[in-house]
């Protein structure tokens, strides 16, 4: 099994119409083994922007809290918050630096820049970035994401389609995949606030 | 001093390479590893190639005298394997949903070995019955041979009972075939559908060695995952609360998922494309349709 199917992940960012969400199952295991369905995937960066680290569960947790380090550094330093452009550009300094012994995580960003623009980015492990416009996905269950995405997405969608259409593209995705599930949460970023919601969704 | 570079024989007779190298060594007092030569060790016994790490010189003198020039590369003196497998991968996706009385079977029409695309006209739909079409992606020539066994023990069957072979019926066969190769099996994986001696759709999924069940929807080859998910979401209404926007879909409306699942795989997967068919079995017979995709 690869490393980076070890503990087992799902996780979808979508843009809408001057909105994003995020969502990503809650599952841990160890192989086949299910340990917890609280684990944290996604964190928040600040009010705008949120990360999603899919992968080995002891990077995921360490790269976070470097992340939030990082974050916390840049903020005293500059005086202002990081937009997600920056953010995702640090994330992927930080996961180049590793190169030769990398950190297993395969990251998804997703935040609204100054302007209230979405922007999402999606990375491999040693942090290649990609800027897609309609969505990313990552996790051990990517084609099912990917076919759901790619079917249910539509540009220009309100926070509550948003929320739907994301709902259903990760539980449908990760009902066919045996080490993600276990409960998800989903984020709905918006210019006014955030709106978190767990799914109820098969606990297999 | 020689130059250390440049090594002269004495008798000016031609030095092999391994010669040459071992001269070096023994000028630059190098105590290098030696070079373990595989091909040297021929049947008939003898390490004529092997540099020894031999402080003593004189040992060294009998492999000099021995100059065979033959370079084995471990071909002509041992037996040894290349990689070959039985199998490759033809690439494509084929799908399968039934419904009240009907059932609908799509396949796209895309060849493939490896990056390359060998056609964009080829049919993974065979129509066994009037009521009932396999379809196969995997290896083609697997695919191929399978349809003409089945094609053959159709027509046994037909010959024996005087009657064609019912939807449920064929899907036996198909698993039984499957199983008699075993162990070398069909790289085919398949899917049946048709309509049972009832009416209703039905529907079969399979795995290589003809392991098979009865389900509402199937899908396979290498864009299974793409519409997998979406068949359970969409068909099978699963992890929705809307019930009440739940009715039996009819086959035209079953055609238009099926072509928006093609697009959705012939977007990312690069084995699906170039056309989508789409077959509608009813009891009264087989439709076809043809859709364009992307040809990239």
């Amino acid at each position: 099994m690869s490393i980076l199917e070890y503990n087992g992940a799902a996780m979808i960012a979508m843009a809408g119409d001057e909105c994003i969400a995020i969502a990503a199952d809650r599952r841990l295991g160890v192989q086949y083994q299910t340990v917890s369905c609280e684990f944290q995937k996604l964190f928040q960066i600040n009010d705008k922007t949120f990360v999603g680290l899919a992968g080995l569960a002891t990077d995921v947790q360490t790269v976070a809290q470097t992340l939030k380090f990082r974050n916390d550094l840049y903020e005293l330093r500059e005086d202002r918050k990081m937009t997600p452009k920056v953010f995702s550009s640090q994330l992927s300094a930080l996961l180049y630096e590793k190169r030769f012994g990398p950190f297993f995580v395969e990251p998804i960003v997703a935040g609204l820049d100054a302007s209230n623009k979405p922007y999402l980015s999606g990375m491999d492990l040693i942090g290649a970035p990609c800027f897609p416009d309609d969505y990313v996905v990552s996790g051990t269950c990517t084609a099912n994401l990917h076919g759901m995405c790619e079917t249910l997405y539509r540009p220009g969608l309100g926070p509550d389609e948003l929320f739907e259409t994301i709902s259903q593209a990760l539980l449908a995705g990760v009902d066919r995949d045996a080490l993600s599930g276990w409960g998800a949460i989903v984020h709905v970023i918006t210019k006014d606030g955030v709106t978190t919601r767990e799914l109820k969704g098969r606990m297999d | 001093h020689q130059h250390p570079t440049i090594v002269i024989a004495d008798n000016h007779q031609s030095m092999s390479y391994l010669q040459i190298q071992r001269s070096l060594q023994n000028t630059n007092g190098a105590t290098a590893l030696p070079i373990h030569n595989t091909e040297s060790n021929g049947l008939n016994g003898s390490n004529k190639h092997t540099i020894s790490v031999n402080y003593d010189k004189s040992t060294d003198e009998q492999t000099l005298s021995d100059d065979n020039h033959i370079i084995d590369h471990g071909v002509t003196q041992n037996p040894y394997e290349r990689g070959f497998s039985p199998y490759e991968f033809n690439g494509g996706t084929v799908l399968a949903i039934s419904g009240k009385d009907y059932a609908v079977v799509a396949a796209d029409t895309r060849l493939s070995s490896g990056y390359e695309i060998l056609s964009r006209n080829v049919t993974k739909l065979h129509q066994l019955t009037n009521t009932t079409v396999l379809a196969s992606a995997g290896c083609k020539t697997d695919v191929d041979q399978l349809r003409s066994v089945l094609d053959i023990r159709m027509q046994m069957y037909e010959h024996d009972n005087r009657k064609n072979m019912s939807t449920p019926s064929v899907a036996q066969m198909l698993g039984n075939t499957l199983y008699y190769k075993r162990f070398f099996p069909y790289y085919a994986f398949n899917v049946l559908g048709g309509v049972d001696h009832e009416g209703k759709g039905a529907v079969y999924s399979y795995d290589a060695i003809g392991s098979f069940e009865r389900t509402p929807f199937s899908a396979a080859g290498s864009g299974q995952s793409f519409l997998i998910p979406l068949m359970d979401n969409v068909i099978s209404h699963k992890n929705r609360c809307d019930e009440e926007n739940r009715v039996d879909l009819q086959s035209d409306e079953v055609v238009e998922i099926v072509k928006d699942a093609f697009v959705t795989a012939g977007e990312r997967d690069i084995y699906t494309g170039d056309a989508v068919q789409i077959m509608v079995i009813t009891k009264d017979g087989v439709t076809e349709h043809v859709y364009r995709l992307k040809a990239d």
